[in-house]
């Protein structure tokens, strides 16, 4: 009798396979953690408190502190009610598709770009001389510098997630539910107070926490639109470390943030995404054709998202505008010379930058599918515990997987600071994740009964996988080769620690044309970053589409840092 | 059910083989060619550039570079003091390289100009030799300074006038030579009375709209009129005013500071010879002689090279004096430290 498919770990392939992975794990998520802790609690070889006692003494990072939660849960309050005005709008909208791809496109562009690019309109747009505040509203002595700002630009750059999370759930809310209570006499106002948002009341949790999770971890926007008056966290590791070169307090000032960020994700994953409705009426999807939505509301809706969306495109037009003239605000000749400058100069920013994506998209969809697989069809010791810190690096704010990495990777025997392999690797253990998500998801779908068949004809394990499982779990690959290559050409709060003389990285360099005097080539840079995600995500969706994906890609999974 | 291709899968595998070799490749790829000097540079990559290929033209030395600003790039060189991953320290405040000295980071070398460069572009050792010198500058919107009727600022006080409230724009100490050189101009007028200066400081605070990351962070939100004005080195204010915004350069009548750039070889380094070379060069006119030629407006600090004319029309009359180096050097640290606790953050 062969093994059964769930075997108990004695299958060669399975072991080696674990084992792999384990080491991996130790290596990349679990020993920078330990160095960043121990670097936080002793001081040349002794222990001490004083490091982390020194932070949390500090009124002013006491204040920063509070200052990232504060702004944390207002950009998941305000981002959870722009996606839930989204979602609700194009589940019930009945908007034709065209308009809806449309609105979908303009929505999507914040999560394709580099984090500071609504950061950089921001500035232009407000303030003084801003082209609304002063231009358009004349209005004068208004400061761009502080919370409204991040807080506007951050819920602009991640009200999107809470849209992707909120639209299938109001999708799979049978309006069927809301035409019976309808016909029971109910108004439409009361229909939606007390049947739809019920419902929606899980995604809504959910997409809070998301927003929270991705506002918490944001370092890019508050270094550039929170000024001196509105400190928080991220940025002021960020420059404990670069500035003062305080590894120390930077790990210290880091830890703090970690206790916020690892509630949240338990919260998330253990509590929320369990309590999903699912409205079963034992009919499929024989929807009565009735309105839930008045015509006086529905304008409304459609009118409040368009002129979200106009707000989006402004911002991204604005920032194409300065990456054609000479210098916004000054000389506005058409010019191609910052695209030239790109190319020219900041060609190597944009080889490397391509190389690692390029390594880390296949790298990290296959240790996605890899890890999703063995965790969801294998039994082994400790599977659960690998599941849950798999996910550790995914879960934490960038600024602290960066800093962990450079104490742990800095000094022999494990010295990769300077190499390709240490963004390479920080690239696939934190957004590697997604694939996992997407492979446990969708084998969760599929029946067990096949790989039975394969073993029980005789196929190993390892056949059976290459044979049976893959071919079924590669749309779950290929979102994962996506969001890693997403991730890759946009992420900036790890890897900023992480560059070097040999490696760098487009976003580095936007970051630091911006705090020069180089708007030009940093729009540029962004406008071309857009451009190449635009293309891969396109070709990606092609694929799923041959590979008749179930289900859509799970963009939620775009989130981080 | 899916068919799928067995290519693909068998693509998959390659894909996967070949990732990995190109990651050993990557790592492997970080030691560079014999010709080539690896380089931290704090000038801007506008200015360093063009200086590195003429250096290229020149000698047919490559160089490596990537730009830091000045704290970034010290804390990078003291981190990685064990094993240096460049060898070169480039351009910057010389009160940065007095702190390199105090974490013994560089190695001493004594260029042929060093001989003929006044004391205040040297280093006694040779631990750091000078390359030019970039007095600070009040740098304020033309725009607005008529809807607010000021002149543009004469004196240190007149930026604590009403209208200026939150309009100013300067470097953060935490990341920036130039707000360091800031800091040691002030405490320098101020007969380097610590509590005067810093009573000045916490004066002007309210004024300050923004504290950036780097000293020349400042200079595109005074050029839209986003701020009012602020305090910068000359060339960047110079490159402001070339890049067709409308600004004003002005300075105090009590004097401000001028911090000399240095250049400096670092202990352990991979390639000395060939840095050795990129310093006698940027020590010498060779270097020198060609910032007019980019416009970069710093003032050379080889004596034989003649100031250019705009230049010398924009500084005359200016009251400039040199920062200390050692001075500054010795109480960067402490000073830094008591501007962010009671300047930064009341």
């Amino acid at each position: 009798m062969a093994a059964p498919a769930d075997g108990n770990g004695k299958d060669p392939a399975v072991t080696a396979a674990v084992v792999v992975l384990w080491l991996l794990l130790a290596l990349f998520v679990v020993y920078p953690l330990a160095m960043l802790f121990a670097r936080m609690l002793t001081d040349h070889g002794t222990f001490t408190f004083a490091g982390i006692a020194t932070v949390l003494t500090d009124r002013h990072q006491i204040r920063a502190f509070w200052n990232s939660l504060w702004l944390g849960l207002l950009v998941g309050v305000i981002g959870t009610a722009f996606g839930f005005l989204f979602a609700f709008t194009a589940a019930r909208g009945k908007l034709p598709r065209r308009v809806l791809g449309i609105l979908d496109a303009s929505v999507l562009l914040p999560l394709v770009s580099p984090p500071f690019t609504t950061a950089i309109a921001m500035i232009f747009s407000f303030g003084p001389r801003g082209l609304i505040t002063y231009d358009l509203l004349g209005m004068k002595g208004v400061t761009v510098y502080g919370l409204t700002s991040t807080l506007f630009s951050e819920v602009l750059t991640y009200f999107p997630i809470a849209y992707l999370t909120l639209r299938p759930i109001l999708a799979a809310i049978d309006s069927n539910i809301e035409g019976m209570a309808l016909s029971l006499g109910a108004s439409r106002w009361r229909v939606f107070r007390t049947v739809t948002l019920p419902l929606a009341v899980p995604g809504l949790a959910n997409a809070f926490l998301l927003l929270f999770a991705a506002s918490l971890a944001d370092f890019a926007t508050p270094l550039i639109l929170a000024g001196n008056n509105f400190p928080v966290l991220p940025t002021q590791a960020y420059l404990q470390i670069t500035g003062m070169f305080d590894l120390r307090g930077g790990a210290a000032l880091s830890f703090v943030l970690l206790v916020p960020a690892l509630a949240v994700f338990l919260l998330q994953r253990y509590w929320v995404s369990r309590r999903f409705y699912v409205t079963i009426t034992g009919k499929g999807a024989g929807q009565t054709p009735f309105d839930s939505v008045s015509a006086g509301a529905r304008t409304v809706l459609v009118g409040a998202c368009v002129a979200v969306a106009l707000v989006i495109v402004y911002f991204y037009a604005l920032l194409l505008y300065a990456s054609l003239v000479v210098a916004l605000g000054a000389n506005h000749a058409f010019t191609l010379q910052h695209y030239r400058v790109i190319f020219t100069e900041g060609l190597k920013a944009i080889r490397d930058t391509l190389i690692i994506a390029g390594l880390a998209m296949p790298l990290g969809g296959l240790y996605g599918i890899l890890l999703g697989y063995l965790v969801t069809k294998k039994t082994f010791f400790g599977r659960r515990t690998m599941e849950l810190v798999s996910m550790v690096n995914y879960a934490l704010p960038g600024t602290i997987v960066g800093i962990a990495y450079l104490i742990a990777f800095n000094d022999p025997p494990l010295e990769l600071t300077g190499t390709a392999l240490i963004i390479v690797a920080c690239y696939i253990f934190r957004y590697g994740p997604t694939g996992i998500r997407a492979t446990v998801a969708l084998l969760q779908q599929i029946d067990r009964s096949l790989e039975e068949a394969s073993q029980g004809l005789g196929a190993g394990s390892g056949t059976t996988f290459r044979r049976i499982t893959l071919p079924l779990i590669l749309p779950a690959f290929f979102a994962g080769l996506g969001v890693v290559f997403i991730r890759s050409m946009t992420a900036i709060s790890a890897t900023i620690f992480l560059v070097s003389i040999s490696w760098t990285l487009i976003t580095v360099k936007i970051l630091e044309n911006i705090t020069e005097l180089s708007l030009g080539p940093a729009a540029a840079f962004s406008v071309l970053v857009v451009a190449i995600v635009f293309v891969v995500i396109a070709a990606i969706g092609r694929l799923l589409r041959v590979f008749r994906a179930p289900g859509a890609m799970p963009m939620t999974s775009l989130l981080g840092g | 059910m899916i068919q799928t291709p067995r290519w693909l899968a068998r693509a998959a595998r390659a894909a996967a083989g070949c990732s990995l070799a190109a990651i050993a490749l990557a790592g492997a790829a970080s030691a560079f060619a014999a010709d080539t000097v690896n380089v931290y540079s704090i000038w801007p990559e506008n200015w360093a550039r063009p200086m590195f290929e003429e250096f290229e033209k020149a000698t047919g030395v490559k160089v490596n570079f990537v730009r830091f600003s000045s704290g970034e790039a010290l804390a990078r060189v003291i981190a990685e003091k064990n094993n240096p991953r460049v060898d070169v320290l480039f351009g910057g405040p010389v009160e940065t390289f007095a702190a390199g000295i105090a974490e013994g980071v560089f190695e001493a070398y004594k260029p042929p100009a060093f001989a003929k460069l006044p004391a205040r572009f040297r280093q006694a050792d040779g631990q750091w030799v000078a390359i030019a010198d970039d007095p600070l500058v009040f740098m304020t919107n033309s725009k607005f300074l008529k809807e607010n009727n000021l002149k543009p600022p004469a004196s240190w006080s007149d930026l604590l006038a009403p209208p200026y409230k939150n309009m100013l724009q300067m470097a953060d100490a935490r990341t920036s030579g130039t707000a360091v050189t800031r800091i040691f101009s002030i405490l320098e007028v101020n007969g380097r009375d610590e509590n005067k200066a810093f009573d000045y400081m916490k004066k002007l605070r309210p004024n300050v709209q923004l504290y950036t990351k780097s000293g020349g962070g400042g200079t595109l939100p005074v050029g839209l009129g986003q701020a009012g004005g602020g305090i910068f080195f000359i060339v960047d204010a110079l490159d402001t005013k070339a890049k067709g915004y409308d600004v004003v350069i002005s300075f105090p009548k009590e004097g401000i500071g001028t911090a000399a750039e240095g250049i400096a070889l670092l202990k352990g380094a991979k390639n000395p010879e060939l840095g050795r070379k990129l310093i006698d060069w940027a020590t010498s006119p060779a270097m020198q002689g060609q910032f007019a030629k980019y416009k970069i407006n710093f003032v050379p600090a080889h004596p034989d090279v003649a100031l250019e004319a705009s230049l010398a029309e924009v500084l005359k009359g200016a009251k400039i004096f040199p920062i200390d180096a050692d001075y500054a050097g010795a109480n960067r640290k402490r000073v830094v430290e008591r501007w962010i606790a009671e300047v930064l953050n009341p």
